[in-house]
């Protein structure tokens, strides 16, 4: 195991974290904004890639192309959904049991629309970019994987910038802070929600398409990569939109490494087991720790 | 206390149908029910007991889990390795409720302290979790399960009466908790936690004791399951699947009551045999359809249904207020 090795672990880490980063902070705003945690998450994921994979089959379109025209598609599905289902249950400071209940029965439905759809084989993307490479002083990177991080940074960017200079992420970051105050200050808490709602769906729909782009996906693909997010969330402290990609770093380099001591058939066991160990020992996630840790000083 | 019957006549009422039901279930064996009938009836038993326990922690306390199958399978596994191990097999059903509930404390001493979704998260987590442990494990036989050792002769009739017992403990477990001032207390907890806190309940106690309460009847459900069945695997009673039947049969039948996750239970069972021969694709995909739907228009279930019926039948005049706390299950009510 030589220096160059861990460098390679240590790149593809940072590549992974970027679209896990993409993938968690639809989850965060949502539960920011509204405080429901989404467990449909892994339905749209799954969408998003059966997305990629049909419009870049039955059109001239590039998957990665496609999985960018995800985005709108599934900022409309979000709303969609929003105004169907999702505002008629109760929202209030912790997630209410109907939420909880109403966003699991939307993900068992997803889930097996895709069954009936698309079946239980696996299914994956290939593009001219699947099996190219690029090397640089012997660490070798796998091109698709720099430009899926590309998009996912890009998309972050994008979240950031409107987040910080529009009046809906104005408010979005008002409610995420104190949504009553919010109220009293005269934000449109049900529009905000609603665009919230599509903004969150968006980015875990082009995580889900972004991702097909790198493994194989059946219609269960996601329900592993939701549990990923639950764990960054909970890492990044729940509310916190720079706390996710720390999150995301951390999940990314232990699982990437993780894999140097842990026998294979426990690969799929470790993001639960990290979210064990994290809901022991640092609940408040890492702003809770660095909270803490400025008022020790 | 609400729950309570409103009059002697309505609970001697009630008392005598029970005692009627119970006496034409312990004579159901015994004359000439057919032998598919009867397993229906216990699966069915199965399904009440873990309704009933998912219901107080869920229904009553208002914290939903999506890991009951943990529980579950914990139990089927501690009664099937101890049944191997030669003891008595209702001692063996036992310390599958009590491993259940030591269980149950690993998972909430960390998660119920903290405010917010972090016990639903984590039940998500380590129902996953488990189920891969579990299946990689040396001594439950890993991904090919655990087959129990037969010695004595099979008595379809001895699992039925002990699927009964199950059941019916969990009846009375569920019977006396939501009427006693711990079950105040928990609906006091799901109501506004704050405000229970400071009438002097300890939320974080509470939930503890409930979760191992309800953990400890769903173990015991696996451990007459392993029992029964003779044969288990991680793929089935660890299955999340197994966790989403758990929760959904109380929420069918109407959250917080006593009869709806019973009348859940029935219901579920019937549907399933029916579903697993006819389609056997789509029985997940109803059962999210029904979880939707019950959420946006009857958060109360069949038991909020039926109030709502009997109160239309009833008229205007007999509206009063409404009929326990069961009929304000959901805080902001499910228009807002």
């Amino acid at each position: 195991m030589g220096l160059n090795d861990l460098l390679n672990l240590f790149v593809a880490a940072i590549l992974l974290a970027g679209i896990y980063t993409a993938m968690s902070i639809g989850m965060t705003v949502i539960y920011g904004v509204m405080k429901m945690v989404n467990l449909a998450h892994a339905g749209f994921m799954m969408l998003g890639a059966y997305f990629a994979l049909e419009v870049s089959q039955r059109l001239p379109i590039d998957p990665l192309v496609a999985s960018v025209l995800a985005v709108p598609v599934f900022f409309l599905l979000g709303i969609a959904t929003h105004r169907s289902m999702v505002r008629f249950v109760p929202v209030s400071d912790e997630p209410t049991l109907p939420s909880l209940l109403l966003l699991f029965g939307l993900w068992l439905v997803l889930q097996n629309v895709g069954y009936s759809v698309w079946g239980a084989d696996d299914r994956s993307i290939f593009s001219a970019l699947t099996m190219a490479t690029f090397q640089f002083e012997g660490i070798v990177v796998p091109v698709i994987r720099l430009v899926v991080f590309g998009i996912a940074v890009l998309s972050l960017v994008a979240l950031h910038l409107s987040l910080h200079h529009t009046w809906f992420g104005r408010s979005v970051r008002a409610l995420t802070q104190n949504r009553e105050a919010g109220q009293l200050a005269g934000i449109d808490t049900g529009r905000t929600a609603m665009l919230t709602f599509g903004l969150g769906i968006a980015f875990t729909g082009l995580a889900g398409a972004l991702l097909a782009n790198l493994y194989s996906f059946t219609p269960d693909f996601g329900g592993s990569f939701m549990l990923r997010s639950f764990v960054i969330t909970v890492l990044g402290g729940l509310e916190s939109f720079s706390g996710v990609a720390i999150g995301a770093v951390i999940v990314a380099l232990i699982e990437t490494f993780s894999i140097l001591v842990v026998p294979a058939s426990y690969q799929h066991a470790i993001s639960f087991i990290l979210l064990v160990v994290v809901l022991l020992v640092l609940p408040g996630g890492i702003e809770g720790l660095l909270q803490r840790w400025r008022r020790l000083r | 206390m609400s729950g309570a019957p409103a009059s002697r006549t309505t609970s001697r009422t009630a008392y005598a149908i029970a005692a009627l039901v119970l006496l034409a279930l312990l004579a159901a064996p015994r004359v000439g029910i057919s032998n598919n009938a009867i397993r229906l009836l216990l699966t069915t038993f199965l399904w009440v007991t873990t309704s009933l326990a998912w219901n107080l922690l869920g229904g009553v306390t208002g914290q939903v889990s999506f890991g009951f199958a943990v529980f579950y399978g914990l139990g089927a596994y501690t009664a099937g390795l101890s049944i191997n191990g030669g003891v008595n097999p209702y001692a063996a059903i036992a310390a599958g409720g009590a491993v259940a509930a030591f269980g149950s404390l690993l998972i909430g001493i960390p998660t119920f302290r903290l405010r917010g979704p972090y016990f639903a998260i984590a039940s998500i987590g380590v129902n996953e979790a488990v189920r891969i442990v579990m299946s990689n494990l040396e001594i439950t036989g890993g991904a090919s399960g655990l087959r129990l050792l037969q010695t004595g002769l099979f008595s379809q009739a001895e699992h039925y009466y002990a699927a009964l017992g199950s059941a019916a403990l969990a009846f009375l477990v569920s019977w006396r908790v939501m009427r006693s001032p711990f079950g105040l207390a928990l609906r006091a907890i799901r109501e506004d936690q704050d405000a229970a806190a400071d009438v002097g309940v300890h939320p974080y106690r509470c939930k503890l004791a409930v979760h191992a309460l309800a953990a400890c009847l769903t173990g015991i459900a696996g451990g007459v399951f392993v029992y029964y069945s003779a044969y288990i695997h991680p793929d089935g009673v660890f299955a999340f699947a197994t966790s989403t039947s758990i929760l959904l049969m109380p929420v069918i039948g109407g959250l917080g009551t006593l009869a709806g996750p019973i009348v859940g239970a029935a219901v579920y069972s019937i549907v399933q045999e029916e579903m697993v021969v006819n389609f056997p694709q789509f029985h997940l995909l109803l059962y999210g359809a029904l979880l939707i739907l019950i959420m946006l228009f009857e958060p109360g279930g069949l038991a909020g249904l039926w109030r709502r019926l009997a109160r239309g039948l009833r008229g205007r005049n007999a509206g009063g207020p409404g009929e326990g706390i069961a009929a304000r299950q959901q805080p902001a009510g499910g228009g807002s």
